[in-house]
Formats: structure tokens, sequence, C-alpha cells
């Protein structure tokens, strides 16, 4: 696989050219932003297939430039890069198409696995995620409201609740497959699955779960 | 300023020139400055200008117009001269005047001949009460903010006294009953009356209305003051936190500067510190949540990130109140990821908690060097097994799986006692 072709957005000067050192070479580095309108304006026309984009900016943040691209550019992926894994922040950003979410402080190699995986069309679950993922579909909340869930969005399988418990376990994807006895690629479809239910699911409890969990 | 002018009457000996009074000035000082003119008692001055008031008003509107025309003692110009100085505000008193003479006007040709005629000098009055407000010196203004926050009617609710109370309750009785009196002899009977009741209901309507945005403005004025106040306190709060902690650390980091891992243990101990203030204020304010499952385990965290120099990476879902069989789990739990800090190499421990219907769960797992289960140290074996005891006296299972050169993660579980 060729290099991926990588833009960076972070309003943080000391930030991005931290991450350009780490990718150094392993990545193909086609620009970065500093702001939401610019960093907009040059995704489009540069059409890179990762976007690494910073969850915290002024005017709007992360959140902001997802929804301006939205359904402009599908072959652009985003991987969300954060400091804080506030759930409210992680279920936001997901919510408004990012493909994964890691905080700020993962290693160089993890990112630079994380960037392939994303533009490879998976999805990047940190141990953090899927432990959010599993608190908000839980099985005591599921039933509160059976009555208008949709099984196909609003529910885990077993098989995808045993994948995230893996991965919140601190489970490589390749630790989970062989754990579980499947190939790594059902691996990532099991947990892609999970992305989509993640970002359409109307539970009204997942929004509201994230808030509260801010409150507590 | 005249100084020869005596800031009291001096009785029998008139002064010129007639100018408003200011230090024996209840209003305007218009009764004060005429009694020194006249050089008669305020008194007297005071009880006719109130009979003057009460013929269709004359009394109060010439007060007005001498409020208005005459200067204050220790002042060169008039109220109306400061108000007709510029041109503009020239035109608003004509204008105004013409409203009010037009509005009369109307009154009497709606067939209210003499109600029209009465009010008259008391809408005058009114305007130019308007204007003196206006128009007034700072020094003046002054005088009748005080007056108006001492009045017991108007006193704002600051300077409310028992005795401003009492007078606003007799005042106000009387008032009523006079208002129901008046209504009474009116119509004769309650039913005739009925309908000047509800007139009267409408003029306060009215009024009330055309009142209200000032007093929103006032209310508004408050909120925000209130608002300001409390952003005021939480800036303070912030800037005093991160003061105790955040510069403090940033300190003791520069003092530290060559000794790598102590930089590392102090950022980190800051970081997990601002996160939880930042994320988790109710958890970083009050002791009474550190009784949980989770505040427990992050406590945990914070132990052996700092005693043993590992990043730990907590994950937790759900959570349950502490009870012996949680609090023998966690201290599992704790030597467990001691162990694996201090001799697996690895640089990260990962620990996954799970509270689900029927267990309690915690994964502990790192990926350094592993072992051989059947050939380990005595010392650490020693560590497994209380570990396996502890877990076992509560009822608990102990699962202990590890490859050499891949890792090893220990797993607990501990049924739900309802």
């Amino acid at each position: 696989m060729s290099q991926p072709r990588v833009f960076l957005v972070d309003d943080h000067e000391l930030i991005r050219s931290g991450i350009r050192s780490e990718l150094a070479g392993a990545v193909d580095i086609v620009g970065e932003a500093d702001e939401v309108e610019a960093a907009v304006e040059m995704i489009l026309e540069r059409n890179p297939d990762v976007v690494l984009l910073d969850v915290h900016m002024p005017a709007g943040g992360g959140v902001a430039v997802l929804r301006a691209l939205n359904g402009r550019c599908p072959e652009v992926r985003v991987l969300a890069l954060s400091v804080s894994d506030a759930a409210e922040d992680v279920i936001a950003v997901i919510r408004a198409g990012a493909r994964g979410y890691v905080t700020k402080n993962i290693s160089g190699p993890d990112l630079l696995d994380a960037i392939y995986r994303v533009a490879a069309g998976d999805a990047v679950f940190s141990p953090r995620l899927a432990g959010f993922v599993l608190d908000a579909f839980s099985l005591e909340g599921a039933q509160l409201e059976a009555a208008d869930v949709d099984p196909d969005l609003d529910l885990l399988t077993p098989r995808e609740r045993q994948v995230l418990r893996l991965i919140a376990r601190g489970y490589s994807y390749r630790d989970v497959a062989t754990e579980l006895v499947i190939s790594p690629k059902t691996v990532e479809s099991h947990v892609s699955s999970v992305l989509r239910k993640l970002q359409l699911s109307n539970r009204h409890q997942l929004s509201n779960w994230a808030s509260e969990r801010h409150l507590l | 300023m005249n100084i020869t002018t005596p800031s009291r009457p001096v009785i029998g000996t008139p002064h010129r020139p007639y100018r408003r009074g200011v230090e024996n000035a209840i209003l305007g000082g218009v009764c004060g400055g005429l009694a020194i003119r006249l050089g008669v008692r305020e008194r007297i001055v005071r009880i006719l200008f109130c009979l003057g008031a009460l013929v269709a008003g004359l009394g109060l509107l010439l007060y007005v117009v001498l409020w208005l025309c005459l200067p204050r003692a220790d002042e060169s110009d008039a109220i109306a001269q400061r108000l007709l100085g510029p041109r503009r505000q020239l035109r608003r008193v004509l204008i105004g005047l013409v409203a009010i003479i037009v509005f009369g006007l109307i009154l009497q040709a709606l067939g209210a001949p003499s109600l029209g005629a009465y009010t008259l000098p008391i809408w005058l009055s009114l305007v130019g009460m308007i204007g003196v407000w206006r128009g007034a010196s700072p020094d003046e203004r002054r005088h009748l903010e005080e007056l108006a926050k001492s009045a017991p009617i108007v006193g704002v609710p600051g300077s409310r006294t028992k005795r401003s109370f009492y007078l606003r309750v007799i005042l106000g009785a009387i008032l009523v009953f006079a208002g129901l009196r008046v209504l009474r002899h009116f119509g004769g009977a309650w039913y005739v009356a009925s309908p000047a009741l509800v007139g009267t209901l409408i003029l306060l309507a009215g009024v009330a209305v055309g009142l209200a945005p000032w007093w929103l403005a006032t209310l508004s004025d408050l909120t925000g003051e209130r608002r300001e106040r409390v952003r005021v306190e939480e800036r303070a709060n912030v800037a005093a936190h991160l003061h105790d902690s955040v510069l403090q650390t940033l300190t003791l980091i520069e003092r530290a500067a060559g000794d790598a891992e102590a930089v590392t243990r102090l950022a980190r101990n800051q970081e997990r510190e601002l996160r939880a203030w930042l994320f988790d204020p109710e958890h970083a304010s009050s002791r009474d949540l550190a009784h949980s499952y989770v505040a427990q385990l992050h406590e945990m965290e914070a132990e052996v990130e700092n005693d043993w120099g590992v990043k730990v990476e907590l994950v937790t879902v759900g959570d349950l109140e502490l009870n012996d069989d949680v609090v023998a789990l966690v201290a599992a739990g704790r030597e467990a990821a001691i162990n694996a800090a201090q001799w697996s190499g690895a640089s990260t421990v990962s620990i996954y908690a799970e509270v689900e219907p029927a267990t309690v769960s915690l994964f502990i797992r790192d990926q350094g060097s592993g072992f051989n289960l059947a050939a380990v140290p005595s010392d650490r074996r020693g560590i497994e097994l209380s570990i396996r005891q502890r877990m076992e006296r509560h009822g608990g299972t102990v699962a202990l799986k590890s490859i050499i050169g891949a890792g090893t993660e220990v797993e607990l579980v501990l049924p739900r006692s309802s």
C-alpha cells in the first residue's frame, strides 16, 4: 500500500510540528490548517486520504469541520485527535462522521497504525471509546425503552460486545482476533458495524448519556 | 453664587434675589427660597402651596414652573435655561407642550370637560417634572435620588425599615379605602360603580404597560449584575485552582528538569488531576463519591502511576457502591497492577472494569515480557497467591493468563450480592 496522504488540522503549531516529525517519512503530509474555515477549503481542494482533526478549536472545533465536509467528499476519512477523552466530545465527533478517535498522548507507532487503518476504511476505537460505547449501549438502558428500539441500530450483538470488551481491556485488533479465534478482517467488520450504530442510532439515550456522563 | 443670601429665612427681613433654597430644600427648594425672599417661615409658604395645589392643581403647576425657571442659590443657570440651551431640546419641549394641550382638548371633546380642565395642570406639572429631572445639575439630581430612596412609599428595598413598612401599609390602606369610597359616591351603588372600577383597572394596566420597559430594565440590570458576580467568582476559582495546582507543578518540573522520570511523573500527576477537575468537577471536589467502585479505581490508578512510574489506562463501564467485597476486589486489582508495573517491563498497564447485572469484573493487562506460570520465582508467586486468596475469600475467581513475550492478563470476577 502506498503512503496515505494525510492532512493535519490543529490550532496549536506545537502539536502540528510534533505530529509532523512523528509521521515524517511514513505518510505523505499534503497540508495543514489551524482553523475551521481554511481546513474545510483546503481539504476539499487537496482531497487527502486521512484528515487528522483536532477536536477542540475555536469557532466550533472538529465537529464544525466534519459538518462542513458532510457528504462533500465521502472518500476523505477523518481521525479525531484530542487531549480530552470526555464522553461528550468523543460521541460528538464520531456522530458527526469521524472514523476513529485517539488521544494526543498516543505513541507514534500507534498513531501511524491508526492512520493506516482509517485510510483502509476501518474504524479506530481506543480502549476508552470502546468503554464509552459499552456504557452507552448498556443492556439496562435498552430494556428501559424496549418499545422504540431498532435492533439493527440500537443494540449491540453479543459478538460486537465481546470485541468491544476486549478492545477496552487493551487488546489490539490482532489480539482480539487471536482471542476470539476469528480473522482480523472479521474484527474490523465488527468494529465498523459498531461505528455505524454509534453514528446512526437514534437512541435519544445516547446523547443524554454523554451529557450525563459529563455531569456525573 | 450669592454669598450674602442666608441659607435659612431671617424672619422679618426679606432678601433679594429670589433663588431656590439649597439647605432648606425638601423637593426643589422653591418654598424655602421664597421664604428667604419674603423673610417668612418656610412652613407658611409650604402650606400655602399645598392649598394652592388643591385648586385644580394650580399650586403644583406653579411650583413646577418656578422650579424650572429659578436658579438654585448655588448655581447660575435655571433648569429651563439649561434645557432650552440646545435647539433640539427646545423642539422636544415644544412638541411635549403641544401634545399635552391636544390631549386636554381631546378629553374635553370626549365630553369630560371638568376632568380635562382639572387634569391639565397636573399633566403639565408631570411634563415639567420630567424636564426638571432631565435638566437638573448632578448635585440636584443626587438630592432628588436620595429623596426618592428615603421616601417611604417608593423607597427601594435597600432602604426598607420597619417604620417605612408600617407607613407604607397604612398609607396603602387609606388610599384603597378612599378610592372605594369615591367610587361608591360616584355611582351610589356598587353595580353602577363597577364600570368605573373596570376603568380604573384598565388605567392601572396602562400605566403598568407604560412603565414595563423601565421596570424590566431595572430588573435585567440586577440579574446582569448577579451573573457578572457569579462569573467573577468562577474566574477567581479557576485562577486559584490553576495557581494551586498547575503553577506549583510547573515550578516543580522546572526544578526537576534533569530527572526525566520525575518530570514524567509530575506531568502525569498534574494531567490526571486537571482532567478530573475539568471533566469530573463533582468527583474532584467532593470526597463522598470516593465511596464508589470507579472512584476507588481512579485512586488506585493514581497510586500505581505515582509509585511505579508506569502509565495506567483505566476504562470503566458502569459503577456501583462500595461494600467489603468490592473493596477486596480493588485491593486485589491493585496488587495485580503493581505486579505488572514491577515485573512486566511494559510502560503501560491497561485496567478494564465492568459492572454487569450479575458480576463485577476487573481486568489488569500488560503487554510486557510475560512469564511461565510453572517457573515463577517464589516471591512473585506469593503475590499471585495473595490475590487468589483474597478473591476466593469473597467468593470471587481469578484467572491468570501469560504468554512469554506478549504480556500478562489477570482477570478478577466477583459475583454481585444483591
